[in-house]
């Protein structure tokens, strides 16, 4: 998932919490906590003191940032978890956030608290905007489901109100630009207002949020005011805001910023949300909110699922120290994540936990020690036939990419218009050259042929390998069938070269057939037959066609066979 | 001595039989009736082994055509001409200048003023007032001698001694000489050598005659064998250090090779194969793996969609609804579920399978045994510009194992069998990892020997979310090996592209090492 970019000394300073001096920690050692987060250290700038590190786990949002890894790495250092007041029930809020009816159209979730007493740092302010994107991009999915804003405190006058405007009543001035402008302005012209706009548009009103002057904060999730949403370095008292589509995720965003700024050494301070509708957390609510739920887990699901008797000790304090809040009673434990975590599912999820606070290398690896039987597919074990009586007529195998072109695939072979020309195409098509799957192995061969003109000849060459072919009939609207391709290209090739080969082959597969002409636009007229056998065509093969070898740029003769390899299987 | 070609023995044994005369070249290809590239390669070979020498040298100067002189022998040359100009002139009275003669017969200028100072010289024309030029009705001995030439050499180039007098002076006026080439005649000298055998070629040539011609073949034929006169031959020796021709052999693809192996462990430690559809839908492709339908990575820029027909027609049950329930509220899996609404037309959308894993969750509902292991070798597309470590579709070998005794650690002990039986490698390390639809899940570390600790692959416990909607209630691995990059070491190629070349060339010399 996300790759970020952190500072060692700010990483070190808060691995070593508020109350310690910080101290150099060696790479190795770092790297050997990462292992806590499931991060990699991807690159390290020894000039800047910049580390660059891959988080994996697309469900802890809460790692993706330098205060999130240096949490859970403090968390194990400690052995326990840390406790944030702000979590707490408390009636104290700084302020109250106003939804107005109608938002759930739209935007319906918001979140809010006041951070004081952090004083924005260069390196913190990059991190905080840091935090920003990437849970805005990636969780929040290009601020479709959460979108977050930062703001200087001090100008906002209480309550704050969330509600809907028309389009062309509001203006105020955005981030980044000099001028007041409307909201259909700022879709219009704001280079965030094209970039995010679609998420609101449709909608004749749009999302708002003013204070209780009518100072615009800011137009979510498109862009800020300038003269309250611009936070500098310096400023020491915040306000965070995070709207969304998903009140979880919502609240789950908020609570991880939170938790940020406090271990930054701010003083959180809740605000009240005001709802016009009930949602589960009431009508009225503070955030940061703890609303993860205890969940009570057998000692033996963890203990069976891991191979291991740990114990409930063992067990307990694995997850403390990983930042669990954890009741035992005899063979049952009552878990609970921390407030910046919701990816409790299944009991699954805290066996994982377990394991990764005890480290992997805790666990000694035991084989599965029951019986099962190895085996091909038939469909395998016939191609692999097939694969070496043609290694065993001098054919040299090949292996193509089986996406490819239109042009490749029907063009060039003659077959636009044609029944042959069927392919199943790429919707979202990144380049042109990769627009369809093959239908059919010989272009694939011809391309070979194409870029070979130098090797010596001559050349004869094959490949099994996967075709799609469109069938109505299929579930998924074509078939996958196995196919052997093969293309024998030299001054002399023709027919009875190819034909011979045919034979042969299906001489040692004990299956007769016969031929009946073909006509096909990628083969010479009289010059192609239709491979039949029990009734049923399994293939075809033929001189093909000089306007193909032309299209391919191919100066020699060349002669093809195509053989379904799965209709030799089905009525076997 | 004892390899002598046959052709050195004709041109020996010939050489004996005429004693007393220094055979030439021309003399000896009548007597051996060898052909003239033979005679003098066995000749060449001779003089090399010392059995002949050279007698003595002469040199002979030959008269030939150049191919201006085939164009005069076509269009007659151009003092015939302007000598026939004038003439045809003399006949109709008309006046003939010299650049009336360029014009009509298409001649050069220096061409013709040189034929016209010849015939000048030899009194057939004259040049009156005004440049005109008129016949006197005399022959031109130079324009007869020069028909003459043309005509001679026409067949064949001749010694110039050989030619009179005047027809030889004629020649070397009109014969090729430096700063001049356009002329019809060239001369060359040729060196003729006669030749003698050595004292050494004389006792090989009496040993020959008197042993009887112990004939040296090259090709032992059916003939040979079926009359037995093998016995009577000399085998001639090769040159056994020259370079063999190259010839191209059947073969398998050294990729396929390679995967080919990776097969024949798998089967080898019970694995069974799977095989599945290159398109899928997304409810096997991702659904049914338990990854939400909002997941980041199904997001458009990681899948490639079908264009016709977008959806499949149904998605069978009871997958279908057991599916939607436990991405919806977790029901059946002891789960809270994903908690949002599940789409299930989104679950029809039809896709290029972009993983293995599709393959195993179809596998898991058709009913696999317990216990079980599978595997599938499975072409796979990603929505990734193609570069050097993207190809645009590419195999991915994965698996699953089903069983009572399965948990995290016996997925370590696989893990183990897998780092020694298809990496051979010594040392291993477990990572924590992340997959959307295996909880714990681990990343297997080995060190190659060539490229350091890599990852090997990925593996974990199915979630229950997973397995128990499709009917499987024994825990399940889900393991999926990264095998390109050892196969790229092992063919020696840097590009990911090149495991998928077009090249036969390159095709027919890779070898892997594996």
């Amino acid at each position: 998932m996300p790759t970020i970019s952190l500072q060692r000394d700010d990483l070190e300073a808060l691995i070593a919490g508020p109350d310690h001096e910080a101290s150099r920690i060696p790479l190795e050692q770092l790297e050997e906590w990462l292992m806590l987060v499931k991060g990699e250290l991807k690159g390290t700038n020894p000039e800047t003191g910049e580390l660059r590190i891959e988080l994996q786990d697309s469900n802890r949002p809460d790692l993706w940032c330098c205060e999130g890894i240096a949490r859970q790495i403090r968390i194990k250092l400690l052995g326990t978890a840390i406790s944030y007041p702000f979590f707490k029930k408390q009636t104290q809020v700084y302020g109250k956030l106003v939804v107005a009816p109608g938002m759930d159209k739209i935007r319906p979730y918001v979140a809010a608290c006041a951070a004081v007493g952090y004083r924005v740092t260069a390196a913190g302010l990059t991190q905080l905007i840091q935090t920003q994107e990437k849970l805005a991009d990636i969780f929040g999915r290009r601020r479709r489901s959460v979108s977050i804003g930062l703001y200087r405190l001090a100008p906002i006058v209480f309550p704050v109100s969330y509600d809907l405007v028309k389009p062309d009543d509001v203006r105020f001035a955005p981030l980044g630009m000099e001028t007041v402008m409307t909201l259909r302005e700022i879709l219009m012209v704001h280079p965030k207002g094209v970039e995010y706009g679609r998420i609101v548009g449709g909608h004749d009103r749009l999302p708002l949020l003013r204070d209780a002057k009518g100072q615009v904060l800011s137009f979510p999730p498109i862009i800020n005011s300038r003269e309250i949403g611009e936070v500098r370095v310096g400023d020491h008292e915040l306000f965070v805001e995070v709207t969304g589509t998903d009140l979880s995720m919502v609240a789950l965003t908020l609570n991880i910023f939170a938790a940020n700024l406090a271990d930054r050494g701010a003083v959180i301070t809740p605000v009240e949300i005001q709802s016009p509708v009930k949602t589960k957390f009431g009508r009225r609510w503070n955030t940061p909110i703890d609303f993860g739920t205890p969940r009570a887990i057998p000692l033996t699901a963890i203990e069976s699922a891991l191979g291991e008797a740990l114990g409930g000790k063992e067990v307990t304090t694995a997850l403390k120290s990983y930042g669990y809040e954890v009741k035992s009673a005899g063979k049952k434990l009552a878990v609970r994540l921390p407030p910046y975590r919701n990816d409790l599912l299944h009991t699954v999820d805290v066996v994982e936990d377990v394991a990764i606070s005890e480290g992997y290398a805790r666990f000694a690896p035991v084989m599965p020690s029951q019986f099962t039987v190895g085996s091909l597919s038939r469909l395998e074990q016939m191609a692999d036939r097939i694969r070496h009586l043609m290694v065993g007529m001098e054919f040299q195998e090949i292996i193509s990419n089986i996406m490819g072109s239109h042009q490749d695939f029907c063009t060039k072979m003659r077959l636009d218009g044609t029944e042959w020309a069927k392919v199943v195409e790429v919707d979202n098509v990144m380049s042109m050259s990769y627009a369809c799957l093959r239908q059919w192995i010989t272009p694939s061969l011809l391309q070979v042929e194409t870029n070979s003109s130098r090797a010596f000849y001559p050349h004869r060459m094959f490949e099994v390998g996967e075709a799609a072919v469109p069938d109505e009939a299929a579930d998924v609207g074509s078939r996958t069938v196995t196919m052997l391709g093969a293309v024998i290209g030299h001054a002399g090739a023709n027919f009875s070269e190819i034909h011979s080969c045919l034979d042969l082959l299906l001489y040692y597969l004990d299956r007769p057939f016969t031929l009946e002409p073909l006509v096909h636009p990628s083969f010479l007229d009289g010059r192609a037959g239709r491979i039949v056998s029990r009734g049923r065509t399994i293939g075809l093969l033929g001189e093909v066609h000089p306007e193909v070898l032309e299209h391919w740029q191919i100066g020699v003769p060349a002669v093809a066979l195509e053989l379904e390899i799965d209709r030799l299987l089905d009525d076997a | 001595m004892d390899n002598l070609h046959p052709l050195e023995t004709k041109v020996l044994l010939a050489l004996s039989e005429q004693p007393d005369s220094a055979p030439t070249l021309d003399h000896l290809t009548e007597s051996t009736g060898l052909e003239p590239s033979q005679l003098s390669m066995a000749v060449e070979w001779l003089l090399a082994k010392s059995l002949i020498a050279v007698h003595a040298e002469s040199v002979v100067r030959l008269a030939s055509l150049t191919p201006t002189g085939d164009g005069y022998f076509e269009k007659y040359s151009p003092i015939e001409r302007v000598l026939s100009a004038a003439r045809e002139a003399g006949q109709t009275g008309k006046r003939l200048t010299i650049q009336d003669i360029q014009a009509k017969e298409g001649l050069e200028p220096s061409d013709v003023s040189k034929a016209v100072g010849n015939l000048k010289k030899e009194g057939a024309v004259l040049i009156v007032q005004g440049g005109c030029i008129e016949s006197t009705g005399r022959t031109s001995p130079t324009a007869e001698a020069m028909r003459a030439l043309l005509q001679e050499l026409r067949n064949g180039q001749r010694e110039l001694h050989t030619f009179a007098e005047p027809l030889r002076n004629v020649l070397q006026q009109h014969a090729v000489k430096r700063g001049n080439t356009r002329e019809p005649f060239r001369i060359d000298e040729r060196v003729t050598r006669s030749y003698v055998l050595t004292s050494a070629g004389q006792d090989a040539a009496r040993r020959l005659s008197r042993d009887g011609v112990a004939e040296e073949v090259s090709q032992l034929t059916p003939e040979l064998l079926k009359e037995g006169a093998w016995r009577n031959k000399r085998f001639r020796k090769y040159t056994i250090s020259l370079r063999a021709p190259r010839i191209a052999a059947g073969k398998r693809h050294p990729y396929r090779e390679f995967l080919d192996l990776v097969k024949l462990k798998l089967v080898s430690m019970g694995f069974q194969e799977m095989r599945g559809t290159l398109v899928e839908t997304e409810f096997w492709n991702m659904d049914a793996l338990f990854m939400p339908q909002f997941h980041p990575a199904r997001d458009i820029h990681d899948v490639y969609f079908v264009k016709e027909p977008t959806h499949a027609r149904a998605i069978p049950e009871p997958y279908l609804t057991r599916v939607t329930q436990v991405h919806e509220k977790g029901t059946g899996a002891a789960s809270t579920g994903w908690g949002y609404a599940f789409d299930a037309d989104r679950a029809k959308r039809l896709v290029l399978r972009s993983q293995g894993t599709a393959v195993s969750a179809r596998t898991l509902a058709g009913g696999a045994s317990v216990p079980g292991k599978y595997f599938s070798i499975a072409r796979c597309f990603r929505y990734d510009q193609v570069d050097a470590t993207h190809a645009t579709d590419f195999f991915q070998v994965e698996g699953i194992v089903l069983g009572a005794d399965i948990n995290f650690r016996t997925l370590l002990g696989l893990l183990n069998l897998f780092a020694r039986e298809v990496a051979q490698a010594k040392e291993v390390k477990f990572l924590p990892a992340y997959f959307p639809f295996t909880e714990p899940s681990v990343e297997m570390h080995v060190r190659h020997p060539q490229l350091g600790w890599m990852e090997l692959g990925g593996a974990g416990l199915f979630r229950p979310e997973v397995t128990t909607p499709l009917g499987v209630s024994v825990p399940v691995i889900a393991w999926g090996l990264g095998l390109d990059r050892m196969a790229m070491v092992a063919l020696g190629i840097h590009d990911i592209r090149d495991l998928f070349s077009a090249d036969l060339d390159f095709i027919r010399t890779m070898r892997g090492s594996f």
